[in-house]
This record gives C-alpha cells, sequence and structure tokens, in this order.
C-alpha cells in the first residue's frame, strides 16, 4: 500500500510547471529500471520502444529517490517537494526547574497530529530510513500500521528489530538516523518525524512483554541453552529478551543495586522517565529472566561462568571515566559523570537534595556552582540535572562549538534551561581548600578545522569558584574482564567496497543533507552496522561481547541492536558447555574462490551432499562472504584454485588469501578447506589451515583435488564431512568399502 | 605475471551464489522491509529479442577466455604496447629524423596504425577503444592504477551537462571533423613533417587526461574522443556483440547493477552501457570491468554475424543516423578534394576569400552539402512513400527524444548506409599502406643510424596503381553490396510498414545504397585519373 502523501495544491505553481519536473536523460539511460523498482509513487515506468524509463510527471512528489538510485545519473528532477510541513512537536516548559523531572519533549497530542504525520511517509519500495536506524525497524511498516490506526501490528513490526520503541523514540538522536536517512531528509527537506511516531505507538500502546509464544516464529530454538549475561543495560535487555522468548534460561548480572544499567541512572528522568526504564526489566523478570542485581563479575567469575552456562555474553558497558591530566584533579568534590547523574536521579526521584551541593551552598550563600568538563550530551545532562537540584552549572570544552559533536537541540535546551556552554575553553588546573576544589583556572583554546586538535592560548587564563566538578569528557571500556578483550574496542568502519545494496538503496548519494547536520547519515550506518554484525561474532569460545563493552561508549539504540545480534548468534550457533556433546552444524558457509570454474563445481558438490543433512547450506564467492554472511556459520567451507608457477609461490589464490587475512577471530569455529590443483597442491592447504587455526577456528578436515575426477573425489569428500560432522546421519549415497578408504585418504591430503 | 597451474574446463556448476534455505537463519531485518516494485518486462522479449546473440556464440563460456576475462590486468596488458608505441611515436616525431617516411612516429602512425584501427573496427567493432593508449593513459591516472580496482578516483567526477550530453556522438563527430580539419591543414596524416604528429597525439592525450580528470567514467571515450562516433558508426559491422547479459531475466531482477555501479572486483560501466540492455556493440568498449563486477557471472562475450549491429536494433539513434551522414559527407570530401575539378574550384576560392587549403567554407560547405543531401533524399522519399495513416509516436523533449516523420525515415536509411560508408573509409587508407608501409622496417632502423631513404624498402610498394585504385574498388564494391543488403532488410523491417508502397521503399534504400557505392567507386577512379 502506498500512502498518499499530501499534496497541497498551493505549493504547485499554475503560473509555471505543476509540480516536480522529471527529465530522463535517455542517452545515458540504459533502462536498468532502478528508478522504476525504487520510486516511491510509481512514477517511473519504461518506454517499451526505446527501452528507456519514462516518467508520469502528474504522480511524481519529488523524492528524488531515483536520483541517487540511477547508477548512470541519467535523471533528473526539479522543482518543488511535494509533501506537507512536518508536524511540529511541543516542548515542556516548566515553570520552575529545581526539583523538576517532567520530561521536556513532548510527544504527539492527538491521533490526528500523528496521522497526519504518517500521511508524509512515502513507504519507500527501498527504505533508507530503515537502513539509517541503526536496529533496521521497519519504519515504513510501523508507520502503514499506524496510519490504519493498528498499533498491535505496529508493535508486532517494532518488535521484530526492537524491544525498546518506548526508550529509543525518547532518547535517540534520529537526525543522523532513521529521520536523516528519510527519503525526504536526503532530497533536502524535512522528513517524516518517525521517532514521535514510534513514541506515539508506545504512548498509545504499552509495550508487549516477551513472550515465548513469540518463539512461534522459531519454535524452541533455545530450550536447552543456558546463557549468562554481564550486565542489565540495553546490550543484556535485548540480548535476554531474544533468548527468553526462544526459551533458553537466561541469568543476568549487575554491579548495581537496579537492573537498567544507563538507562537507570544514565538518562535523567526529564529526557526517559523512569517508568520507561524500568519497563523492560519488569517484564523480563515476569517472563522469567534470572536478575542477580547487586552481583560484580570478576574475572574469575567469567571463567566459571563460562563453564557452568553454554554462552556467555558480556554486555556491562564502558564504565571507565576519561581523566583530564590537570593539577587538582583528584581533590574531592571532583567525581565523574555516572556518579553525579546516579546521585542525582536518587535526589531527584527521591525529592531530596545532594547534601554536599547544599552546604556548599549554605556556606556561600549562594548556589552551588558545578562545573562540567565537557559539552557533549553527557555533559548536558549532568549540567540540566545540576540545574534541577539548584545549582549553577557551567560547561566548558576546549572544542570549537562550530564542531562540537553535542545534539544542537540539546544544546539549545540547556542554555535555555540558564546553563552556561563555553566552548573554546579548556580548564587548565583545579585549586581547593582543605583537600575540597574550590577554583577552576581555565585558559581559552582555539580550534579552527574540525580534524584538528585545539590549542590552549598562553596566557589567557580565568578562573571560576566552583563547589563540584563533573567529568564528563567520555568513557573507556574496561577490558579486564575476560581474554578475548585484548583486540576491544571494536572500531566501527565502512569497508573500501560497501555493501551493494546499501549502495543501490541511495542513501550514500547525499553524503550530507541539511537535516543531519550535514554528517554523512550513509557512512554512518554502514559504520554502525559494522558494530551490529561484530556482535554476532564470539570474541572467545562461547563468549560474546556487545554493547558499549564491545565498541565503547555509544548509543542506547546500537547497545540494544548488538545485544539482539549476540543473542541471534547464540541461537544460531547453539554452543555447548564442556561436557555436554555439541550439536551437529545447522548453518553451513561455502565461501569459495574459483578462476576457470573447477573449484566451483568442487564447493557445488560438497555443498549439494551437506546440504542433504538438513543444514542450511549457504555458498559465495569470497568476494561475497561478508562479516553478516560469515556470522551466521557454524561450519565454514573455504575452497580455493591453487595459485603459483608449478614450483614456486605455489599457494591459495590471492583472493582468498585477502579473504583468509580479513578474517575476524572465530574462536571455536568448526571450519574446512579444500583446494584444487594442476599438478600439485604443496602448501596451500597449510596455509589455509593455518590462517583459520590463527583465528582460533576448529580445522576439522581438508582435502586437495588433483585434475581429473574432480566430482566423483570432491563428493567422496562431500560424504565423508557428512559421516564425521552429522554422526548417525543418514548417508544416502551408495558408498562403497572403498570409496570409503578413497575418502580418509582425500581427507588426509 | 602468475601463472596459473590448476582450475581448467570443468561441466559448467550451478552459478553462485546460493542462498540458504528459508526459515534457518534469521531474516535479515533490512530486507524484510524492502519491498522493491517489480520490474516492467512487458515488451522486452520482443525488443531485444533481434539483437540478442545465440548462447552458443559466448566466447566467455571456454574456461581459457573466462580466466582471461577475468584478470584484471587484461586491459592493462592490451593498452601498455599502444601506450610504449604512442609515447615513442611523441619523441621520435619530436626528436627523430624530419623525413617524414623516415621517421618512426609518422610512418607507425599513418602508413599501418590507422589503416589496422580500420581493420579492427569493421571486423570487431570496438577493438581499439580496448587497448587505446589516450584513454587507457587517462584512465590509469583517474583511478590512480594501472590495473587495481581503486576507490578514490582522481579528478571532479562531474557528468557531461545534459544540454551538450543529449546530442550523444554528434559531439565526437563535431571533434572529428575539427581534428580532420587540423590534419588537412597542417598535412600531418599526409604525413608531413613528424613534429606535428608528435602535437597531435600530445594534443589528443592531454585533451584526453582533462576530461578524465574533469569527467567521470570514460565520459572523453563516449561523447568527445574524435573517433568513437565513426569507430561505433563502422564498429557496427563488426562480429563482435560485446559484453551483453546471458540471461536477462538475472540482469532485470538483479538489485545491485553492480555491472554499473561496479563492485570490489570491477568498475562500473565506464561507457554508460547495461549488459542487459545493450542491443547493439555502439558502445561497448570491450574493456570486461561489467564480466569482472558481475556476481552472478551473467555476462558473456559474444560475437556475432557481421551487420547484425547494423540490422538488428530496434532502438536506433538519431544521433548515429547525423553521424552516418556527416561521416559520409567527410570521406566524399577527402575524395573530391583529390580532383582537378576541385583543385580548380578551391584555388578560386581560396583566393576570393584569402584563405588557404583547407579552406574551412568549402571544407564544411561539401560536408554539410553531403549530409543535408542525404537529409534531403530521406526527406522526398518519405514525401513520396510514406503512408498518410500512420501518425507518429509520442516523443520526448530532449534532442534524441524528440519524434518526427523526417525521423521514422531518416535513421533507417542512414543505418543501411553504415557498410558504404565504412569501406569508403576503409579503402581511404588503403594506398598509404599498400605503397608505403615497407618504410616502418628502415623507420626503425633509423633508431640505430641504419635506416636510409635509399634503402629497398623504403622504396617498396606492396602495390602500386592502378592495383592500388582496383583493390579500393573491390573494397567498395563489397561495402556496397553489404550496403544494399543491410538497407534491403532495414527497410523491410521499418519502412515497409510505414509506406504505402513497400517494395519501393525497400527498393529505394537499396538503391541510395548502390548509387552511393557508385559515387564512392567513381570519384577513386577520378582521383587516380587526377594523380
Amino acid at each position: 500500500m502506498t500512502l498518499a502523501p499530501s499534496r497541497p495544491t498551493d505549493q504547485r505553481d499554475p503560473a509555471h510547471h505543476a509540480g516536480p519536473m522529471v527529465t530522463v536523460l535517455t542517452d545515458r539511460c540504459a533502462g536498468c529500471q532502478e528508478c522504476v523498482v525504487r520510486c516511491p509513487t510509481g512514477a517511473l515506468g519504461m518506454d517499451p520502444a526505446r527501452w528507456v524509463a519514462r516518467a508520469e510527471a502528474s504522480l511524481c512528489v519529488g523524492c528524488r529517490q531515483c536520483v541517487r538510485t540511477c547508477p548512470f545519473s541519467a535523471i533528473a528532477v526539479e522543482g518543488p517537494m511535494l509533501v506537507a510541513e512536518r508536524s511540529a512537536l511541543a516542548a515542556a516548559s516548566p515553570s520552575s526547574l529545581p526539583g523538576d523531572v517532567a520530561e521536556t519533549r513532548l510527544g504527539f497530542a492527538s491521533w490526528d497530529e500523528a496521522l497526519a504525520e504518517a500521511a508524509r511517509c512515502l513507504d519507500c519500495p527501498d527504505p533508507t530510513c530503515v537502513r539509517g536506524c541503526p536496529t533496521h525497524n521497519d519504519i515504513p511498516g510501523f508507520v502503514r500500521a499506524l496510519a490504519a490506526r493498528d498499533l498491535d501490528a505496529a508493535h508486532r513490526v517494532l518488535r521484530r528489530t526492537t524491544v525498546l520503541p518506548d526508550v529509543c523514540s525518547r532518547v535517540c538522536d534520529q537526525a543522523l538516523q532513521c529521520e536523516g536517512s528519510c527519503s525526504w531528509s536526503l532530497a533536502g527537506g524535512r522528513p517524516v518525524a518517525v521517532g514521535a511516531l514510534e513514541r506515539f505507538v508506545t504512548e498509545r500502546a504499552p509495550v508487549p512483554p516477551p513472550t515465548p509464544a513469540h518463539a512461534a516464529l522459531g519454535g524452541e530454538r533455545g530450550a536447552s541453552l543456558e546463557v549468562a549475561i554481564v550486565g542489565s543495560g540495553p546490550a543484556g535487555i535485548a540480548a535476554a529478551w531474544e533468548l527468553v522468548e526462544a526459551g533458553a534460561h537466561v541469568t543476568v548480572y549487575d554491579k548495581a543495586a537496579k537492573p537498567g544499567g544507563l538507562l537507570d541512572w544514565g538518562i535523567p528522568d526529564f529526557t526517559l522517565p523512569s517508568a520507561v526504564a524500568e519497563r523492560p526489566w519488569a517484564q523480563l523478570v515476569e517472563a522469567g529472566v534470572e536478575l542477580r542485581c547487586g552481583t560484580a563479575v570478576s574475572a574469575e567469575d567469567l571463567e566459571r561462568l563460562a563453564a557452568e552456562n553454554d554462552a556467555v555474553l558480556l554486555a556491562h558497558g564502558a564504565g571507565v571515566p576519561v581523566v583530564p591530566k590537570v593539577p587538582g584533579v583528584d581533590l574531592d568534590g571532583v567525581e565523574d559523570a555516572s556518579t553525579f547523574l546516579e546521585r542525582a536521579h536518587v535526589a531527584l526521584t527521591g525529592r531530596t537534595r545532594l547534601a554536599d551541593l547544599d552546604t556548599a551552598a549554605g556556606a556561600r550563600n549562594s548556589a552551588a556552582v558545578v562545573l562540567v568538563l565537557g559539552a557533549g550530551n553527557t555533559a548536558m545532562d549532568v549540567a540540566r540535572s545540576a540545574r534541577r537540584l539548584g545549582a549553577r552549572a557551567v560547561c566548558v570544552d576546549w572544542m570549537d562549538e562550530r564542531f562540537a559533536p553535542v545534539r544542537p537541540d540539546e544544546l539549545d535546551e540547556a542554555r535555555a534551561e540558564g546553563v552556561d556552554v563555553l566552548f573554546s575553553s579548556t580548564v587548565v588546573a583545579l585549586e581547593g581548600a582543605s583537600g575540597h576544589v574550590t577554583r577552576a583556572v581555565l585558559a581559552t583554546t582555539r580550534q579552527e578545522r574540525r580534524d584538528r586538535r585545539p590549542e590552549v592560548l598562553a596566557g589567557k587564563t580565568s578562573v571560576v569558584e566552583v563547589d563540584c566538578v563533573v567529568l564528563a569528557m567520555g568513557y573507556r571500556t574496561d577490558t579486564s574482564l575476560a581474554a578475548g578483550q585484548r583486540d576491544l574496542p571494536v572500531v566501527k568502519s565502512v569497508e573500501q567496497y560497501p555493501d551493494r545494496r546499501t549502495v543501490a538503496s541511495g542513501i550514500l548519494a547525499n553524503p550530507a543533507p541539511p537535516f543531519a547536520r550535514h554528517q554523512p547519515v550513509g557512512r554512518l550506518a554502514l559504520a554502525r552496522e559494522s558494530a551490529r554484525v561484530a556482535a554476532g561474532f564470539a570474541r572467545a569460545a562461547r563468549v560474546w561481547v556487545a554493547g558499549d563493552a564491545l565498541v565503547g561508549p555509544s548509543t542506547v539504540v546500537e547497545a540494544m541492536a548488538q545485544g539482539k545480534s549476540a543473542a541471534v548468534a547464540i541461537l544460531a550457533h547453539q554452543p555447548r558447555r564442556p561436557g555436554v556433546a555439541p550439536l551437529p552444524p545447522r548453518h553451513v558457509v561455502v565461501v569459495v574462490d574459483s578462476v576457470g570454474g573447477r573449484t566451483r563445481s568442487a564447493a557445488t558438490v560438497i555443498a549439494d551432499i551437506l546440504a542433504t543433512t538438513g543444514a542450511s547450506v549457504e555458498t559465495c564467492r569470497v568476494e561475497d562472504a561478508t562479516r553478516s554472511v560469515l556470522a551466521r556459520a557454524d561450519l565454514l567451507v573455504v575452497g580455493s584454485w591453487t595459485e603459483g608457477l608449478v614450483v614456486a609461490k605455489v599457494g591459495p589464490s590471492r583472493a582468498t588469501r585477502a579473504f583468509l587475512d580479513s578474517l575476524p577471530p572465530l574462536p571455536g569455529l568448526r571450519s574446512v578447506v579444500f583446494c584444487t590443483f594442476g599438478v600439485s597442491p604443496r602448501g596451500t592447504l597449510a596455509a589455509m589451515r593455518d590462517a583459520l587455526a590463527e583465528r582460533g577456528a576448529e580445522v576439522v578436515a581438508s582435502a586437495a583435488f588433483g585434475p581429473g575426477k574432480l566430482a566423483e573425489r570432491a563428493a567422496v569428500f562431500g560424504h565423508s564431512l557428512h559421516s564425521e560432522l552429522w554422526p548417525g546421519g543418514d548417508l544416502d549415497a551408495d558408498l562403497d568399502g572403498a570409496s570409503r578408504r578413497g575418502a580418509l585418504r582425500v581427507v588426509e591430503r | 605475471m602468475t601463472i596459473l597451474t590448476e582450475d581448467d574446463p570443468a561441466s559448467a556448476p550451478a552459478p553462485l551464489p546460493r542462498a540458504p534455505a528459508a526459515g534457518h537463519v534469521e531474516p535479515d531485518p533490512v530486507a524484510v522491509a524492502v519491498h522493491l516494485r517489480p520490474a516492467q518486462r512487458r515488451g522486452l522479449v520482443e525488443h531485444f529479442a533481434p539483437t540478442d546473440p545465440p548462447r552458443s556464440l559466448d566466447v566467455a563460456r571456454h574456461p581459457v577466455v573466462a580466466r582471461l576475462l577475468r584478470n584484471r590486468r587484461l586491459q592493462f596488458l592490451l593498452i601498455l604496447p599502444n601506450q610504449i608505441v604512442f609515447w615513442a611515436v611523441i619523441l621520435l616525431g619530436l626528436l627523430g629524423t624530419v623525413v617524414p617516411g623516415l621517421n618512426f612516429g609518422t610512418a607507425i602512425t599513418w602508413y599501418l596504425w590507422f589503416c589496422l584501427v580500420f581493420v579492427m573496427m569493421v571486423v570487431v567493432g570496438r577493438a581499439w577503444c580496448a587497448m587505446c593508449p589516450f584513454g587507457g593513459f587517462g584512465e590509469w591516472i583517474q583511478r590512480r592504477a594501472l590495473w587495481r580496482r581503486t576507490q578514490k578516483a582522481l579528478g571532479l567526477g562531474r557528468k557531461l551537462p545534459e544540454p551538450i550530453a543529449q546530442y550523444g556522438f554528434l559531439i565526437s563527430v563535431g571533434s572529428f571533423l575539427l581534428l580532420t580539419w587540423i590534419e588537412e591543414t597542417f598535412n600531418i596524416a599526409g604525413p608531413g613533417a613528424p613534429h606535428a604528429t608528435s602535437w597531435m597525439v600530445v594534443g589528443i592525450v592531454s585533451s584526453a587526461l582533462v576530461f578524465f580528470l574533469a569527467f567521470e567514467r570514460r565520459t572523453f571515450c563516449r561523447y568527445i574522443c574524435p573517433l568513437s562516433a565513426l569507430i561505433g558508426t563502422v564498429g557496427a559491422m563488426g562480429s563482435v556483440a560485446g559484453f551483453r547479459t546471458r540471461d536477462r531475466e538475472v540482469c532485470v531482477s538483479c538489485a545491485t547493477k553492480d555491472c554499473m555501479r561496479g563492485s570490489s572486483s570491477g568498475y562500473g560501466c565506464p561507457w554508460y552501457t547495461w549488459p542487459g540492455s545493450a542491443d547493439s556493440n555502439l558502445a561497448c568498449g570491450l574493456c570486461t570491468e561489467c564480466y569482472k563486477s558481475c556476481p552472478s557471472d551473467n555476462i558473456g562475450l559474444f560475437l556475432q554475424k557481421p551487420m547484425t549491429s547494423v540490422v538488428a536494433p530496434s532502438r536506433r539513434r538519431f544521433d548515429v543516423a547525423w553521424a552516418v551522414s556527416v561521416l559520409w559527407g567527410l570521406v566524399i570530401f577527402q575524395q573530391v578534394n583529390a580532383t582537378n575539378i576541385y583543385a580548380s574550384a578551391d584555388g578560386w576560392l581560396n583566393r576570393t576569400l584569402h584563405m588557404r587549403y583547407p579552406d574551412p567554407v568549402d571544407y564544411v560547405g561539401i560536408i554539410a552539402g553531403v549530409a543535408l543531401v542525404m537529409g534531403g533524399i530521406a526527406w522526398v522519399v518519405q514525401r513520396v512513400l510514406a503512408r498518410a495513416d500512420v501518425t507518429v509516436p509520442a516523443g520526448g523533449t530532449g534532442y534524441l527524444d524528440r519524434t518526427s516523420r523526417f525521423r521514422m525515415w531518416f535513421v533507417p536509411l542512414m543505418y543501411g548506409l553504415i557498410p558504404v560508408v565504412g569501406a569508403d573509409y576503409f579503402a581511404r587508407q588503403l594506398p598509404k599502406f599498400f605503397k608505403h608501409v615497407p618504410r616502418l622496417v628502415p623507420a626503425i632502423g633509423a633508431w640505430f643510424g641504419a635506416g636510409s631513404t635509399h634503402s629497398s624498402l623504403y622504396n617498396l610498394h606492396l602495390l602500386a596503381n592502378p592495383r592500388i585504385v582496383t583493390v579500393q574498388v573491390v573494397v567498395i564494391a563489397l561495402g556496397t553490396l553489404a550496403a544494399v543488403s543491410t538497407s534491403w532488410r532495414i527497410a523491410g523491417r521499418d519502412l515497409a510498414p510505414l509506406s504505402s508502397r513497400p517494395l519501393a521503399a525497400r527498393l529505394t534504400a537499396a538503391g541510395l545504397a548502390l548509387a552511393c557505392g557508385l559515387a564512392a567507386s567513381i570519384l577513386y577512379v577520378i582521383m587516380h585519373a587526377a594523380s
């Protein structure tokens, strides 16, 4: 169904051309139909005589999806975007700030408002908003359901990818995610208010609790699994939800007294009310997740957990604050943001005051001054909480305001609430009396380019009287918990040749839409996706890591998406703790590099035999073996042709070597290697085995196929794998004794 | 280069990739939300059936060919020898002997290369484009790589603006006319002073480089290169169809079009061609990129019967029709200017206008005159033979998209003449080849101080007049026969349904081809008499 966008007639200029004008440049139009299949309104079709695209201008709304998706830039759209104005959302303005914990941003007040906004959605055939959303919510899907006033259906759509729609709709920076990637935004306009629509769904109908019945989709996939999760923040919530719905027994450990992690203490109530933040854990505990709060997990505990459980997920966040190297940072009254926010949360929700701020204020007979080091989003939360505690708040950040990573809306709100935000300014010393901080020495800085470090200008200093200093300069991951975390945090990165489908969707074609604050939404989405995929790979045998523990300080939605990704991987791999027999492979990925077709033939034969086990078998070229494909594998088969000069430089093909070199750690993954050769494989198999073993994979078999009888030898090898890895399975081929011996010989090579 | 020691022929396996069975793995959340509209298939089969080469003519099915085409160094190795030769042409033209016949630069360019280009054109199509050192050089710089697939292109990566690009191959025709005029002015191809040839090559290389740095892909080759329109139109006679889809349904349902956008294995088509819709070899530069980047191994390198790309395409281009008539005008000019009548007329004109050869007035005048005569003939033919009840289909607004009754007749008539135009260009190159190609040997010897104008090879003619004229007339006769045949077939398919007298339409088209052939033959005889 395509929702009809509003077409206000006043946007059309009757004196000239009515509405947008589409020009197909027929010299370059190759008739590939990339625009036709992606046009939201069906305004494009094919001219059968010339086989070039043809536009029906009266249907065009000017979203320019065609312009972004045409591979040859053979289409141009000029003229207005025919879409109604984006609904304006009301903002709460409390009459008296101190003690106020009411939400500052409000959702849609009525169905009419929500429906009007929903009608702006084009229901794009290749929705870029879905790619922009870190967890890939089916945004057009839930908006469609909302437009049909079916909130249950909207929740069903959302549940496929999120368990925190009420949280994310409040805390996400949609401008850099779904909304920034909306077709209207990519076209330079104002996107559909996706966040507000998602919030409307959750406000009008509560988020349904986890239910093992949901596992009807995948059966009791996790029925016999026991999983321990360390950390109860967004990543832990998503993983626990996914696993408990699949029937697994889940135990969650958190060192804090209350579950929720960052949701509980890290985000102030005026952004995320306690009722919303507490909702997931209330439902999870009800659904049977075992919750052990106040239980810190040490490295030794982790070993015990790994021995007692089938899988462990580390989602303990990034809790080590970055401490600036300035004198006086160890004085009393200097604390990190999470400590301050936690205390502020308790004080504000308990309607009490922070004793030390009160004391300071009493001693100086004026409002206490809280100096916040940093002017990012956490710093704004601290400063605004301080304002609500009755203090004066000053944020200092050495970056230039133009380049600061703070959300402009949060900065505006903070300033409106009376927070002093000093950019191009840094603390050079903290001074104190009787061990307590009392003064901060500030220096001016200068930063001329985004990619340059700010420089401190000599001689320009000033002094601020302070009562409390809060460090909000970022956090680091605590890597002390376990081995296998040495290479953490994972760096979010964009591959040199990005995912082909993402490229085709056109999200990369407008690299910096104005609504997204001129940020590259497409590349940001690809970078986030790399982390989501990375969460699907175990970091040590049967140990997964997700959320801030994996990538360093990040966002709620990314942590949730990674937690889900890890849970899906645990359910797919079905690991078994020591002493329990492992299950036979269920997801075989055959990766092959073939140049003339022989290696591919062998791979096809082997794949066909393995498919008779009932396992899903996916065969792809090395170029296409992306991490998301590999993450699914619990048996990896790698086949290569042998490259080299008969005796010199003989080894796996260049593409295979590149593939093996690019592999992530694959602890415990069962794998098989084979190669085809003309004269001699020499060290080809050994090189492949070594590369996999280096990443912790367990190479269970290998074989080299020479010239002649290729299909037969590959079949023998396939059957030997079949009997080796699927014991007791039906070996449907008529293998005689000689062939079986042949199989063993092949395997031994 | 790596020598491959395995992976020999085998029976064709199922194409990769193969997706896992549904239901086994968690569905990709993005894929769930994507619901592309169905691609339009109405008219697809009818449109492409006449131009699709048979599967048996896909040479890429042979594993050795497949392996070659898959190799990223292939293009580099094709371009490299020509690159070396043309830098040698530049250097030796400037530094070597001033005797044109003994200078390697002029000798190889005008006695051998130009003739070979026409042979490749007529037999293959854009074979030269696959090995062209001018585009090749620009492309190396633009890609910052000799053969590797890289992602960060050098230059501005602009698109040729549509107001210009809408004229398609006519821009290239224009630059060919300009280059020929420069060549006639400085007697470069005569060959005259060797440094003139060097400067011409430097001019082409540097303008190519400028365009490669300003625009994306092979904008220069597709639109600007002086030879592009000529190779494109005459190459339609060739027997290589180019890279085409093996199974069109796979291409139509492909959601990523790596052959156009590029993938880690290959660049997107530099020529703005999609193998899924190519219906002639007009814009296939044989660069193998689509073959390398297709994730479905669905692209083949197809041969075709000669003249297929002249006769079969159902999407004929107005720019190509004018290109044929203007190029015909140019070759006729070149023939006419070797006659006595022209010499006296040109002399009078030059005195009157105070100009010198080639006077742009008669240069442009004769070419435009011939082209307009061709247009005029088409106009008269449609006035006489068109059926009154045939309506002109609605067209677009761009130059290539507009429709008219004139276009409906002019375009097929001009396509039919391609073989005779091609034959005439080819015949024009023969005298230099037959008379002087042995000079290449002393010209190479001249590097080492061994070549001399007294050498027997320097003065050896493979053929001499009047035998050369005989060969030229035979070439024209063959071209005319082919043109009569193509005109007859094209008229039968495209013009007969528009005509009140279908047979007359076919006879007129064939007669026009015959008349063109006769005119060219007679001119060769007159030229010989003049010399």
